[in-house]
């Protein structure tokens, strides 16, 4: 057993963490406040080769491991949780369906120019009407003269107006229940595909979340991915990877978190003395190291499960589970400890606070979480 | 084409070390290591020198086996090879052991037109390693170099130093050695291929038997203690009286002199 991290993986996170200080740090807070999609630091993140991280040279991707992929997220979001999850929406929810059932034929198409940067991704499952129960998707498509037609609207679709494809799912069997579910790739300025309104968000508020609507969307016929039925199973693999990433995101919030309270422990002087010479605060401080540790050792074993080829469902729901929850509390003790300043915004412990909640809710909530790990012990 | 050298240390991140607050006496127990930030600098320039002018590029530095960490770290930013001098006893070497073991190592092993160095180190900055390396290797210096051009044609380097009074511009016949401010450039984040594509660079290990007799050392560190700045406690306000008597008191502390006014 080795808990140490490669030579390798410690220069990636040393990389992420001097071009966060130099591009993101300096205009996290601008992007939650205007808010803004950080266009210009994505395109840094192609230029650094993150954007195809654990995606082989051959499809424009670095050919490195999960856990290089796991590390940048946490680092990225550590400093801002937009630019973590743009990268992490991208990797996991558009480029591994492609990567993983996509044809030579369409990784050469999208998967070459998704690692490249030369394109963005987003993944479009949810419905009104079909959020965690993903099976009742009211969404069709029909082979009609040669194509697909694709009807019906999906929303809380992340990168969507900036995406040069999005992964549609959509129902080609109603029958069939999930059975009848089938993925498809949608290129940006397909006729009938129209982007509506974006959402006003209470986090990540930098990141762009708006609904797809799919009036008669005209698709050629090879845009299927994978077999048609296969949808369902697309989606859950997709997402027991994408948990990792996002339970990443949760590990740097929450290591922001813990940052920012040990700086402003150290600091803030109340009776003289600094308020970290308090055990109030120093036991408050000791929890959230810990908790933050155990969360990242979690997203590590996860992530190396995947490296090693070995299942990783159970792991990913057991890392988003308690990385997500507890970026949650760090940032509410994060507060705690930065008193009234520590509610007011442009603070970046108030950021975090928002940024947090939505890793307990996107990717699967916490009681899918909890639903899948009981599942898979009592079964 | 030119071959470059490049020299680089390997020292304890200065963001990890703590003070006792009592004996002022500092603490290293869970610093980590860097490349000097200056040497960043000169580890730039070579790369930028390669992909302008087709250069090889070997970087070098003496230290423990230890410190075998900094190569994939110094391979990472764009040199072909590292050369790794190494002994368990090369720990808190002084300037003049330094550039011993560097020209050493350098001298009939490594092919070199030009070698860049940083100005000097993070740690001790005491600007002597690259001076005192061009002596030993009996080739022209040029430090406090903020700009560096090559003549291709007449096998040249033209050099612009900072220096306090003003700047210089020198003409320096190859092979040189040149020290490098940090203005000169802005170092590269690796990418992360360049980062997977240190691991497959070529690594030399130079041992201390191979380096002939090295000299002892001239300085001797007695203590190192953290500096303290103690606070006056004496507020100033912002009208023409306060401006005033904090002028005063900076003549009465002999910060300025009525020399300079
Ligand atoms: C900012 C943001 C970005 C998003 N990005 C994307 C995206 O890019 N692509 C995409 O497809 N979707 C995206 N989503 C959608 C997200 O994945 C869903 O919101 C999430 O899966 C929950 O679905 P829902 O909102 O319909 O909640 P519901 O399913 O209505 O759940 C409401 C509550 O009921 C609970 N619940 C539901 N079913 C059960 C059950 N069987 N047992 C126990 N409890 C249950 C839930 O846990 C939750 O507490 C995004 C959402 C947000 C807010």
């Amino acid at each position: 057993m080795n808990f140490q991290l490669t030579e390798e993986h410690q220069l990636i996170r040393a990389g992420v963490r001097e071009f966060c200080g130099k591009f993101v740090d300096p205009v996290a807070n601008e992007i939650d406040q205007e808010p803004r999609f950080p266009s210009e630091i994505v395109k840094k993140l192609a230029e650094q080769d993150w954007l195809g991280i654990p995606y082989p040279a051959q499809y424009g991707g670095a050919g490195s491991d999960y856990l290089s992929y796991i590390i940048v997220v946490e680092e990225l979001s550590r400093s801002c949780a937009t630019t973590g999850f743009t990268l992490e929406c991208h990797t996991s929810l558009a480029s591994y369906p492609i990567f993983k059932f996509g044809t030579e034929e369409q990784k050469q198409k999208y998967l070459v120019p998704l690692c490249k940067g030369d394109m963005l991704g987003a993944f479009a499952l949810t419905e009104a009407g079909a959020g965690t129960d993903a099976g009742a998707a009211t969404t069709v498509a029909v082979l009609d003269d040669g194509e697909w037609a694709l009807n019906g609207s999906k929303i809380f679709i992340s990168n969507a107006p900036v995406a040069g494809m999005t992964i549609v799912f959509a129902m080609t069997d109603k029958t069939k229940g999930t059975k009848g579910l089938s993925a498809f790739i949608v290129p940006a300025g397909s006729p009938g595909l129209k982007i509506g309104r974006h959402l006003n968000k209470m986090g990540i508020r930098g990141s762009l979340t708006a609904e797809v609507l799919l009036q008669d969307c005209r698709i050629p016929k090879d845009s299927l991915l994978g077999q048609e039925g296969q949808g369902f199973r697309i989606a859950m693999m997709t997402l027991d990877g994408g948990r990792i990433g996002i339970a990443a995101q949760a590990v740097g919030i929450a290591q922001a978190a813990l940052d920012e309270s040990i700086r402003y422990a150290k600091e803030r002087v109340q009776f003289g003395k600094p308020i970290a010479s308090l055990q109030a605060i120093q036991w408050m401080i000791a929890d959230m190291a810990t908790e933050v540790e155990a969360s990242r050792f979690l997203t590590y074993h996860a992530a190396w499960c995947c490296d090693q080829d070995l299942s990783y469902s159970k792991e990913a729901a057991m890392a988003k589970l308690f990385a997500s929850e507890t970026a949650s509390r760090q940032t509410n003790r994060a507060i705690q400890i930065h008193g009234g300043i520590g509610y007011i915004k442009e603070q970046k412990v108030e950021r975090l606070y928002r940024d947090a909640k939505i890793t307990e809710i996107y990717e699967g909530t916490s009681e899918v979480m909890r639903m899948l790990i009981a599942g898979s012990l009592l079964r | 084409m030119l071959n470059i050298i490049t020299c680089f240390k390997w020292v304890i991140d200065e963001a990890d070390i703590k003070a006792d607050a009592a004996t002022r006496k500092l603490l290293f127990g869970r610093a980590g290591y860097k490349i000097s930030a200056y040497d960043r600098h000169a580890i730039e320039e070579a790369v930028r020198f390669q992909e302008q002018h087709g250069a090889s590029v070997a970087a070098v530095t003496v230290a423990p086996p230890s410190a075998k960490k900094c190569l994939k770290d110094a391979l990472s930013r764009g040199p072909d090879s590292a050369c790794f001098v190494n002994d368990p006893s090369f720990l808190d070497l002084d300037p003049s052991q330094t550039s011993s073991i560097l020209a050493a190592a350098v001298r009939g092993r490594i092919k070199f037109d030009l070698i860049i160095c940083g100005e000097g180190s993070d740690d001790l900055y005491a600007q002597q390693v690259g001076p005192a390396l061009a002596e030993r290797l009996g080739i022209p210096c040029a430090t406090c170099v903020s700009k560096l051009t090559y003549a291709e044609d007449e096998k040249h380097i033209i050099a612009e130093r900072r220096l306090d009074d003003g700047m210089e511009t020198v003409l320096v016949p190859l092979p040189a050695l040149v020290s490098v401010l940090p203005g000169i450039n802005t170092p590269r984040i690796p990418t992360l291929k360049e980062v997977l594509g240190a691991a497959k660079k070529e690594i030399f290990n130079v041992a201390l038997e191979e380096l002939g007799d090295i000299p002892g050392p001239y300085l001797k560190t007695v203590e190192v203690v953290a500096a303290a700045m103690d606070r006056r406690g004496i507020r100033f306000s912002a009208d023409e009286e306060g401006v005033r008597s904090a002028v005063n008191a900076l003549f009465k502390e002999g910060v300025l002199s009525q020399g300079v006014l």
